[in-house]
């Protein structure tokens, strides 16, 4: 039943992911009559991560949030680095109360197949329209090059608006499509992830991790030993009944010394410290999910005349400190905000939609991403705080807590000598400089 | 104008349930709902002929509230009209309160705007029972066929339709007046991925409701757990079977396999059936 006449929308957005649902949501609370397009056949059903989930973004988008239920998983009460040695050793840095006491927490462990449904189901209750099941292949465009609707992968695809917010997740075809980034993905800017989800009695990880019942949760980065010192980063989340385990290696890494995905896992939960907690653990899940991380430098440009990208689309990630979902967010809801002016305005143009990054600078996410442009870059070029230092860490304070009999003169001489045995001092030195640096973006 | 009537079911997928052990229940936990595929197969032939034709698709489903989603997907592949039958009173049914309450149904539906063909799939993947459609032409009257794999002719001036069914020996071809009602195979038709707007159209589709309260009145005797003589003893997974003996022909010689394998039918007390077979 196809007619002739054209589909149209005040706003479409490509992917109901948690940037696409978040820009749905503002337009919608606005008036706009808003498209939510989706691949999968539900929101959530391509979308992985490791993971936990920030609630200030989704508090900026929807204060009530808690009042709505949110399929969130244990509160992370306890947070922070678990350093593994490879002869079995593990030091934790973690912290617990204080601001990790907050109620609503900070961050929640979720599952995105759970969360991203129902973030999406909020959007439709603004009144958004999703259409699932439904793939973006290329845009509509006017004679000055401007987006005007966009055309999909179904028969008499075509769908009209005039400002499209592209939220397409990390292979950002469309992106490139429109020219806002000039190449392809590239295996040095990509992590790819990878977990598994074990399931385990609630009274037994409540045990295992030490935690009182399921209102506390751990979330900790793991470092070390796991990634086979290469540039990587593990990480182990507490679900209600379930573990969420690990890592994130750059996939430039894992082509370039050939290593599987699942054996490097494999490791990992056969490592004496990560064993006992994960034994017996049912295994319900394992996948994986490429993460932007080349940074700053491989943003694409956030807008042009009638579209806007945001999310892994655009690069917005910080592998240091875990964001990103937060970002996808903050992210979503200033461009939605900057359709909404546009349509106050009746001007869809490259200029009025410049607001976009212009309110990302004033805010953390550029800010961020600037600060933080040369840290992917670092951690390529100091692999030894993937390896040196965890183990290091590890044997000074075996040596610290233990009483051997010595002096304790001897004591930290072999403390000293166990650094500089793996890393000349004067080294050491200019890997916490260049660390420095790294992070404070200088 | 052809007017094609499709009835569907909602159906766990399958491919994804379990049994339970203790119970011998189906677990239906987390089991994705989708339309049953012999259904989906049929609503794709109905509709292609709807495209060739010219005309609409109505489709007929009972069962819970739930079940709009697949009146959805079947507005989504093009049908035009759904009708859900939904009510508590229903709950309960087997295939020959179903059958009854569908017969009433569509026969309303032929009546206020006739049809030329009905649909079912050939069974439901989560019965296996293929008793519905039958039961539904006997009480509608109308000619069947059943295991439909093609649609050689379909003439709504002469008022007939000609059909393939599959046998496991051959193909039937079948002659039958209009209207009639088919049980079709997966090889009816491919399913299309559907246009956009009929996407569109089918996300903000609400079905017609149609309960114990009206348009219709069904016999209170007649539907659900009332109307319905099925009684579940037990239910369970067969064991697996064992994995055959080999005699192999090469080792003993032809005749001597023959023989040993007519022996073996004998003291298991089957050489009769595997003679018949022969016969």
């Amino acid at each position: 039943m196809s007619t002739n006449e054209k589909i149209r929308f005040d706003a479409i957005v490509v992917g109901a992911g948690l940037a696409g649902s978040a820009a749905a949501m503002v337009m919608a609370r606005a008036g706009l009559n808003v498209a939510l397009i989706e691949r999968g056949r539900k929101p959530g059903g391509k979308n992985y991560f490791g993971g936990a989930i920030y609630t200030h973004a989704i508090q900026e988008v929807l204060p009530d949030f808690m009042e709505r239920r949110p399929p969130f998983e244990r509160p992370v009460t306890e947070a922070g680095f678990w350093f593994l040695s490879s002869d079995g050793g593990l030091t934790k840095m973690m912290t617990s109360g204080g601001k990790l006491a907050n109620e609503p927490a900070d961050a929640y462990m979720a599952l995105r197949a759970t969360f991203d449904l129902w973030w999406a189901e909020q959007a439709q209750k603004e009144g958004a329209f999703l259409i699932p099941k439904t793939t973006v292949t290329d845009f509509i465009r006017a004679e000055d090059g401007r987006v005007i609707g966009v055309i999909t992968d179904r028969p008499d695809g075509e769908l009209y608006a005039p400002v499209v917010i592209i939220c397409e997740g990390v292979n950002n075809l469309l992106t490139q499509k429109l020219g806002l980034i000039s190449h392809d993905l590239v295996p040095a800017h990509q992590a790819l992830a990878f977990k598994q989800v074990l399931s385990l009695p609630m009274e037994t990880i409540n045990a295992r991790f030490g935690l009182p019942d399921a209102q506390h949760g751990v979330a900790a980065s793991v470092l070390g030993d796991i990634s086979l010192g290469l540039p990587g980063m593990g990480f182990i989340y507490t679900n209600k009944t379930t573990i969420s385990v690990g890592l994130g290696v750059m996939l430039e890494t894992l082509i370039e010394y050939r290593l599987k995905p699942y054996e490097v896992l494999q490791r990992y939960l056969q490592h004496p410290a990560i064993a006992p907690l994960v034994e017996g653990g049912q295994l319900l899940e394992y996948g994986g999910h490429l993460i932007p991380e080349g940074g700053w430098r491989e943003m694409p440009k956030l807008y042009t005349g009638g579209a806007m990208v945001a999310g892994d689309a655009a690069s917005m990630v910080n592998a240091l400190h875990w964001e990103g979902t937060n970002m996808a967010i903050i992210a979503g809801k200033v461009a939605g905000e900057t359709a909404v002016v546009a349509h106050q305005r009746g001007d869809f143009s490259e200029q009025t939609l410049a607001r976009y990054e212009e309110q990302l600078r004033e805010g953390f996410i550029l800010r961020d991403m600037k600060q933080y442009r040369n840290f992917s870059k670092f951690l390529d070029t100091h692999p030894q705080f993937m390896d040196v230092y965890p183990s290091f860490l590890n044997d000074a304070l075996g040596n610290f807590f233990s009483a051997y009999g010595k002096p304790k003169r001897q004591l930290f001489k072999e403390i000293y000598g166990s650094l500089t045995g793996r890393r000349p001092l004067f080294k050491a030195v200019g890997d916490i400089i260049s660390m420095g640096r790294a992070v404070l973006g200088w | 104008m052809f007017h094609a009537l499709v009835a569907v079911k909602q159906v766990p997928d399958t491919t994804n349930i379990r049994i339970d052990p203790e119970t011998g229940n189906l677990v239906r936990e987390g089991v994705p709902a989708i339309m049953n595929p012999y259904d989906a197969h049929a609503l794709a032939e109905a509709i292609r002929w709807k495209r060739q034709l010219g005309g609409k698709v109505t489709v007929v489903s009972m069962g819970p509230p739930n079940f709009v989603v697949t009146i959805r997907e079947a507005i989504e592949m093009g049908a035009d009209r759904g009708v859900l039958v939904s009510d508590r009173k229903f709950a309960g049914a087997d295939t020959l309160a179903t059958s009854y309450v569908l017969a009433e149904t569509i026969q309303a539906i032929h009546e206020e705007d006739p049809i030329d063909v009905v649909f079912f799939g050939k069974q439901a993947i989560d019965g296996d029972t293929a008793q519905v459609g039958p039961g539904v032409a006997v009480r509608m009257g109308l000619p069947i066929v059943t295991y439909v794999v093609k649609i050689r002719e379909l003439d709504l001036e002469r008022r007939r339709i000609v059909a393939e069914r599959k046998t496991e020996r051959w193909t039937e071809v079948i002659e039958l007046p209009l209207p009639a009602l088919l049980t079709c195979e997966k090889e009816i038709a491919e399913i299309p991925f559907a246009p956009l707007p009929d996407l569109i159209r089918s996300l903000r589709y609400d079905p017609e409701m149609w309960t114990m309260s009206g348009p219709l009145e069904f016999d209170k005797g007649q539907v659900g757990v009332r109307g319905s003589p099925t009684i579940v003893f037990k239910m369970g997974t067969p064991p697996l079977p064992e994995a055959g003996e080999k005699i192999d022909a090469r080792e003993v010689g032809v005749a001597e396999a023959v023989k040993q394998t007519f022996a073996k039918a004998d003291a298991a007390g089957i050489l009769d059936t595997v003679l018949g077979g022969a016969r």
